[in-house]
């Protein structure tokens, strides 16, 4: 038997109740959009998403089984595997080279902003593998435990282990500038 | 947990203890109290935490917030009329007594009538027999 902190909210919202449907929209719409945002780099297509998995949610709602699984993990694997089905898509439509992301760096006359830096940040992550934004996304933004990411993923804890070793060994590659005591650190970002 | 086990776990889970594994956690926690060189595996990963918060979080703007809400709707999500199950009982009980009454009414009348046609019909009998005392028929 699985602990769901959503069974009772989800009970209600499948009885069709107005303010549970409300409280369900505050607690994971916006986790839905910034899991969306942040696999797929594009505010609208992240909006898409996030009102369909809500959606699937709803229809879910009042046939779900308690006890089988928790539902943000659910609500994840499906918000997940439509941005899987975008992402395939973007592969499949043939360019010549990849639309470059804007990463200009620190421009040298200009002071770092909390917006530049995060601006920079996601950059950094939107140019990481996809396995390893993912398993940085799950972890670290949307905050699941090892144990449930790793099943998202169809990997073993090990293997996600690696893919966030690399992704953040990564990320700070990319961000070496602005670390601490760099020329152009961001100082208190 | 060693120093380079710990390394692993700051590469990998940053400085935050909370996010790494249950069981690695408390003797992480042994470890960064004795080993300075652990506290600054840590810190190096604080500062990458410390760029990654400041991702822009993406804010739910009123207009999908509502899509959403009417979503609930479309997809067949409506309050159910409240079912009043002690009403319901209170009916059932009701209905009931109502029914039994009206039993005991029907069968009275019932008996009273099929009585009275079958002391008639023994009466009128009697009478067309010769030497017969009604207290015989009658009782």
């Amino acid at each position: 038997m699985i602990a769901d902190p959503d069974e009772e909210l989800l009970r209600r919202v499948g009885q069709g109740d107005p303010a549970a449907i409300q409280a369900m929209v505050a607690r994971k719409l916006p986790r839905m959009l910034a899991l969306a945002q942040r696999m797929l780099g594009d505010p609208v297509e992240a909006e898409d998403v996030a009102q369909e998995a809500m959606i699937r949610a709803w229809r879910q709602a009042p046939r779900w089984t308690p006890g089988k699984a928790r539902f943000d993990t659910w609500l994840h694997r499906v918000a997940l595997n439509l941005c899987y089905d975008r992402l395939r898509r973007r592969r499949e439509i043939v360019t010549d080279a990849p639309p470059e992301r804007p990463d200009e760096g620190a421009a040298p006359d200009r002071g770092l902003l909390a917006a530049d830096v995060g601006r920079r940040v996601e950059a950094a992550l939107q140019k990481l593998p996809e396995r390893q934004r993912e398993a940085i996304v799950l972890c670290h933004y949307q905050e699941l435990g090892n144990i449930e990411a790793a099943s998202l993923l169809e990997i073993s804890v090990e293997a996600l282990e690696s893919l966030l070793s690399r992704g953040r060994r990564g990320l700070r590659q990319a961000l070496a500038d602005l670390a601490p005591g760099a020329p152009h650190g961001a100082e208190g970002a | 947990m060693n120093r380079d086990r710990l390394i692993e776990l700051a590469d990998a889970h940053g400085a935050d203890l909370r996010r790494w594994p249950d069981a690695e956690r408390d003797a992480a926690r042994a470890l960064l109290e004795a080993d300075p060189a652990a506290r600054a595996a840590l810190a190096q990963a604080a500062a990458l935490d410390n760029l990654l918060a400041a991702a822009p979080r993406p804010v739910v703007s009123a207009e999908l917030r509502d899509r959403v809400i009417a979503s609930a709707a479309k997809a067949g999500l409506r309050p159910r009329a409240r079912f009043h199950i002690g009403r319901l009982l209170w009916w059932s009980g009701a209905g009931w007594a109502a029914a039994a009454c009206a039993g005991v009414v029907f069968g009275v009348g019932l008996t009273t009538h099929v009585t009275a046609d079958v002391q008639a019909d023994a009466v009128l009998y009697q009478a067309s027999l010769a030497g017969v005392d009604d207290v015989e028929v009658l009782g």
